[in-house]
């Protein structure tokens, strides 16, 4: 699975639903946050039968970032039954956001 | 691919030496594989815009350069696979890479690891990155706009970011350990007269003041042991490179700043085991001698398989 773009009415639905949701907070202007890219959507296709993996850009979504406590980005934040369960920011290796997530998803 | 599977060459990072070492060797028609723990581009892809890599004459951003560079190695035949190298073997035959996705083995090896920014090594330095503390002006430099940063170096690097910052920040304070900067000529005027920018000499920083965020740093001068605590927003850490040579050590040689040693045919000490761009020993580290030696790395690399290895 792609991964998809959110806003924050899709955001505030998609939390509450079956599957986890992993959410990118990024920006058109971040450097590291487009580092990560090509490796979110590795992320996106090894973890797409479990989890909803979404992007959400702050700048279009200020609102948003500023209620989920987004002050650096990129932070990735999974969420599951409508809240937020861990976050990281700026992983460096794609390694680092798959321990995270499986990490994430025993918790 | 299963275990025993032998690659001809091994190419560990995907910035600018590393894929022209894959686009030269999958040319050659040797099985190629770049082990990347992130995104094609390594330093190169956090640089906004790159005016002297030749053939782009608008200038091109260094991560677009990076994905272009990665399609054009793939479109002969190499391959990429995002993996974190957590151990090398580089003396058995065939040489062992332990990897976060698994072991992969080949008849050579390319280590195109680059270099990364030095740290201040400050208690927690690493968990304010982001959060005030940053390395790169060109990255992370509009969220200071109309606030106050301090710049903590004296070489080029640190004088290019303390330009771009007083240009966006209300006022920049940059701290350096010696009395006059070592960065070229061409800075020192526009620094000097800048109204926003003021200058700490012979001062260290000692400590990160913080609650969540940076809020300000502690110096020491160096000569009068004088201590002051100045108030900011955002610190940027210009100190040097340090070469990602951590996994190598006791199996290459390397200098005493821990590059690898390897002349300009990037031939190291271990037959086989070749260093190309930043983090080999060489005069000049940029985009264009870094793919010098990819393509040298594979000139030697085929001389070296023909020998019968």
């Amino acid at each position: 699975m792609a991964v998809i773009d959110i806003n924050k009415e899709q955001f505030e639905q998609m939390i509450k639903g079956d599957k986890p949701v992993l959410v990118d907070f990024w920006a058109p202007w971040c450097g590291y946050c487009r580092r990560i890219g090509p490796a979110y959507e590795k992320i996106a296709e090894t973890y797409g039968d479990r989890i909803v993996t979404a992007k959400v850009n702050i700048d279009e979504e200020a609102q948003l970032a500023e209620a989920e406590k987004v002050e650096v980005i990129p932070t990735l934040i999974l969420y599951r039954n409508g809240a937020a369960v861990d976050s990281v920011v700026n992983p460096e290796s794609k390694a680092a956001i798959d321990q995270f997530v499986r990490a994430a998803l025993d918790k | 691919m299963q275990e025993s599977h032998v690659y001809d060459m091994i190419v560990v990072g995907g910035g600018p030496g590393g894929y022209t070492a894959a686009l030269y060797a999958a040319r050659a028609g040797l099985e190629t594989l770049v082990l990347e723990k992130l995104s094609a581009g390594g330093q190169m892809a956090l640089t906004e815009e790159i005016d002297n890599y030749p053939g782009f004459e608008e200038g091109i951003d260094g991560f677009t350069l990076a994905q272009k560079m990665q399609r054009q190695a793939e479109r002969f035949g190499a391959k990429s696979e995002y993996a974190e190298v957590e151990s090398m073997d580089l003396t058995a035959f065939p040489k062992r890479l332990q990897t976060s996705e698994g072991d992969f083995f080949a008849r050579t090896v390319v280590l195109a690891t680059g270099a990364n920014p030095r740290e201040l090594g400050l208690a927690d330095e690493a968990a304010l990155t982001g959060r005030g503390v940053a390395y790169c002006a060109a990255c992370d430099g509009m969220r200071y706009k109309g606030k106050t940063a301090v710049v903590v170096g004296g070489g080029n690097s640190a004088a290019a970011d303390a330009m771009l910052l007083c240009r966006v920040a209300k006022k920049v304070i940059l701290v350096h350990r010696r009395d006059t900067l070592r960065a070229t000529k061409v800075y020192h005027a526009p620094l000097m007269q800048a109204e926003n920018i003021e200058f700490c000499w012979n001062c260290i920083v000692t400590e990160l003041l913080h609650e969540d965020k940076l809020s300000g740093v502690r110096l020491r001068n160096t000569i009068t042991g004088e201590e002051t605590t100045v108030p900011c927003d955002g610190v940027f850490i210009s100190v040097g490179r340090k070469p990602a040579t951590e996994l190598v050590k006791g199996q290459l040689e390397l200098d005493s700043s821990g590059y690898v040693v390897a002349d300009e045919t990037t031939r190291t000490n271990l037959p086989g085991v070749f260093a190309v761009g930043d983090v080999r020993t060489k005069p000049l580290r940029q985009v264009v001698t870094a793919v010098a030696d990819g393509a040298a790395a594979v000139h030697m690399a085929e001389e070296f398989l023909a020998g019968g290895n």
